[in-house]
Formats: structure tokens, sequence, C-alpha cells
């Protein structure tokens, strides 16, 4: 995880070097996207909410599924977060929200209907374990770059003909420098985002072990959850399909290659914990 | 948030904290003010809640914590029971009209959770009072200081009771100041 870490820290100010010293025209493409994902990022938990149709839940519409994650946050001393219900049969569960005080944890009601508390229980210390480790904020910051890259890419044509207007000519071959540059740094930085989202799934479920002390009961909750996927209508799978970095299953699995995944295979997860359950017992 | 957590949290591999139990007996010299100015009354039950383990390592703690607890009990004469809610957490309920004795034994249930390497898992000691209804002081082993419950019906509590509490008592029991602490505790065994 460090390595990605500094990888990624790298190529972002590797680009941002470049970015300036090719004389900055897209200086207000990066003041735009920032500010762009910096609201995305403020507002992450409405938003989320509301693409997700999910309802905020009052602990008297729900006070078993309350108890549960206050218990959970007692534990793992976090402030209490606000507790949504997508109501869904999609067995899912997701956090959002820009850090531990503005946090809101959500299940789905297919998720509640299939497993049991031991397993409900594991599935909700994951998405707080997200919450503790702040990866709603690592992962917003980490894609930024990724973001840029991309829009530089679809869009440094059109822009650099915009910054030819101003009088002073742009030479061609400084904007297909860009480009190219840009479509590199586009490719390596997703796939290191996409290493980094997964390298923060194993640790969500290192989380949920150390809080539950029962790594089996995520283990047999990935089992059923990963089971049932591909069941489901792909109209609704396209719907959540955006959100996927942040849900405990991927709602799209198929045979694309892992290396584009957020998510690591459930094989390999239950694997890990199973390490982590003889860890604790033997 | 200090560096260290924010390094850690970076890494993704932020810890829990430790049981705290420093501050636990504090609640025996409390007793008397809050009988006399208060007007709580000790109910003789007091419980410790902590998260349900794997079969095997049950076994042994349950084994280890009864074999003291007969032991210890033999003086004192307090009763005790371990059962789950339904919540899957387990419960070691005491029953003693002698408040020192539940706050001793209860002591040396969390020792022995601690031992036995279950720190991060206990979630609190509880101690029953009654006024009008029942009144709880929960003991957090996270922050190591006490905090009031009190449960009206229907997942409502009377913070304006629990808030006068605290002011009452400020003086002599170490009372959790971030009020974001005060988690509930519905479904409790007593």
């Amino acid at each position: 995880m460090l390595l990605t870490l500094f990888l990624l820290a790298a190529v972002y100010l590797l680009f941002l070097a470049f970015l300036v010293y090719s004389g900055a025209p897209q200086m207000f493409m990066v003041l735009f996207i920032g500010a762009f994902m910096g609201l995305q990022y403020y507002y992450s938990d409405r938003l989320v909410l509301w693409t997700m149709h999910a309802k905020i839940v009052t602990e008297q519409e729900a006070p078993d599924l309350h108890q549960t994650i206050t218990r959970l946050c007692a534990i793992a001393d976090l402030p209490m977060p606000r507790v949504a219900v997508v109501n869904t049969s999609i067995p899912n569960a997701f956090a959002t929200g820009r850090g531990p005080k503005n946090a809101v944890v959500a299940v789905t009601t297919g998720l509640m209907d299939r497993l049991n508390q031991g397993e409900l229980e594991a599935v909700l210390a994951h998405e707080l374990s997200h919450v503790k480790n702040r990866d709603m904020a690592i992962l917003t910051i980490a894609s930024f770059i990724s973001t840029l890259a991309f829009y530089i890419v679809r869009y440094s044509f059109y822009f650099g003909g915009m910054g030819g207007m101003g009088g002073r000519r742009k030479e061609s071959g400084g904007i297909i420098a860009i480009w190219i540059v840009s479509l590199l740094v586009w490719i390596i930085s997703f796939l290191l985002i996409r290493a980094l989202s997964r390298y923060r799934e194993f640790a969500a479920d290192k989380g949920s072990a150390v809080i539950t002390g029962q790594p089996s009961n995520l283990a047999s909750a990935l089992t059923k959850i990963s089971g049932i996927m591909p069941r489901i209508p792909k109209d609704d799978l396209r719907e959540v399909e955006g959100m996927n970095a942040f849900f405990i299953i991927p709602a799209v699995s198929g045979s694309f290659m892992n290396l584009l995944s957020t998510h690591p295979s459930t094989e390999k997860r239950i694997a890990a914990l199973e390490k982590i359950q003889r860890e604790l017992e033997l | 948030m200090g560096f260290k957590s924010m390094f850690d949290s970076l890494l993704g591999r932020s810890k829990l904290p430790e049981s705290n139990t420093d501050r636990l007996f504090s609640i025996s010299t409390a007793v008397v003010t809050m009988e006399v100015n208060l007007n709580l009354q000790p109910s003789g039950q007091a419980g410790i809640c902590f998260k349900s383990m794997s079969i095997s390592q049950y076994e042994n703690t349950r084994k280890e914590i009864e074999d003291l607890l007969s032991y210890s009990t033999k003086e004192t004469g307090t009763k005790y029971h371990i059962e789950k809610d339904k919540y899957n957490f387990l419960w070691v309920m005491l029953d003693d009209k002698d408040f020192e004795d539940l706050v001793t034994n209860i002591h040396m249930i969390s020792q022995t959770l601690i031992e036995q390497g279950f720190s991060e898992q206990i979630l609190c000691a509880v101690y029953r009072f009654e006024s009008k209804g029942p009144v709880y002081w929960i003991y957090s082993f996270k922050q190591g200081n006490y905090y009031p419950f009190v449960p009206l019906k229907k997942q409502e509590r009377d913070n304006s009771m629990e808030l006068r509490l605290k002011s009452l008592i400020e003086g002599e029991l170490p009372i959790e100041k971030n009020v974001e602490k005060w988690y509930p505790l519905w479904g409790m065994p007593f």
C-alpha cells in the first residue's frame, strides 16, 4: 500500500510539474476540476444518498440496525454516523461522507434480509472501517489527478485551440505532447487507484475482523452476497455501477481483468480473512 | 487528530483503543452522593458487556471467568450468570446488595478479559440504579469514563435528566465530556 501511495504521489507531482513546465495552458482546467471534485467531496454524503435512493432512518424507525452500529462505534471509538436504508433486493452496503463526523452508513433491505446478526455486524464493521480509515477522502484525492488527465485527453485540442485565440499561436506539437503525457498519466494513475482501492478493501476487511473479533462472520457474509450477485437484472446494475468503489461487493462482477477491479476477488478476501482467523485462534 | 493516527488511517491500519480500567473504581465513592443528593438507589445489579467471540475462545474465557467468580463470590455472596443478548453480545450479570462487591467483581472480570486478549472487545460495564425509572451508569472502557443512560420507552432517552445527573456528580465521578460518546445501550438484560 505504501508503494502504491508513493507511486501515485510521484505521478501526481510529475504531472503537475509537467503542466506548469509546458506553460500551463490547462491551469484553469486544473482549478475547475479541483473545485468540482472539492464540491463533490464536500457534498458526497448528500450526493450519494440521493443517487442511491437511500433514506436516512431514525433510531425509532430501525432500532436494531441503530443499536448494532452504536455498539460497533463504541468498540471502534467512532462517533455515531447517520444510518440509511436503500429499498432494494440487491444485498449491499456502503459508507460515505467526508469524515467520521459526517459519515453515513447505508445498507440495503436485501442485505438485512439475507444476513444473520453476526454477518450483518461484520459488514457494518467493514463499512465503519472505511470511515475510520478515511477512504472517501483518500480515494477522492487520489482520483483527482486521474480525472484531470482524463479531461485533458478528451478536451485538450479544443482548449488548446481556445488558447490560440488569445493572439499567441500555440504550436500543435506542444498540445500533442501534453495529450500523450496526459494519456500516460491517466492510464498509470487509473491502475494505481484501482490497486489502492483493492488495498483499502483488504484493510477494511481486516478492520472488520478486529472490531468483531470474528473474521469468519465477514467471510460467510461475503460468500452469501457474492453468490447472489449474478442473478440481479442488468438494468438495476447499470444504475449502481458508478458507486462500485464504495460498495462492499462490486455490483458488476465478471471475468474482466482483476487489475481493473476496484475490489479484490471474493476468494482472495476470504483467504485473507481465514488467515486472520487462524492468527486469532491458534 | 494527531500525526500518528493520520498516518495510520492513510495506511488503512487504524487501531482500536485498548481498555482502560483506571477510573472504574471511582463509582464506589460516588455512590454515596448518588443516594443522598441525587436520590438514586443502587438496584444491586451490574453487568459487564463484551463482544461475543468464536466458540473455542468463548469456552476458555467462560471457564476462566467462572472459576474466578466461583472463588471470589464465596466470600462476597454475589450471584452471577452469563447470558447473550439479541445483538450477540455477552453479559456477565452480577447481583449483590453490597455495591462495593459489585465494583470489585466487575473489575476482576474486566482484568480477566484483558489478560485473555479481549481488551479491544469489551464494550462497557453497567450499574443499575432506581429513580422514577431505571437509571444506568455506564463505564466505557474505551474512554475510561462514566456516562449516564436514562431510557424512557421505545429508543427514547431522558437527555435532560442525564445532563442534570452529569452536572450534579461531575465533581466525584469522571464523566465523559464528549456527549457524542454517550452511546445508548438498548436491549440490556436488566
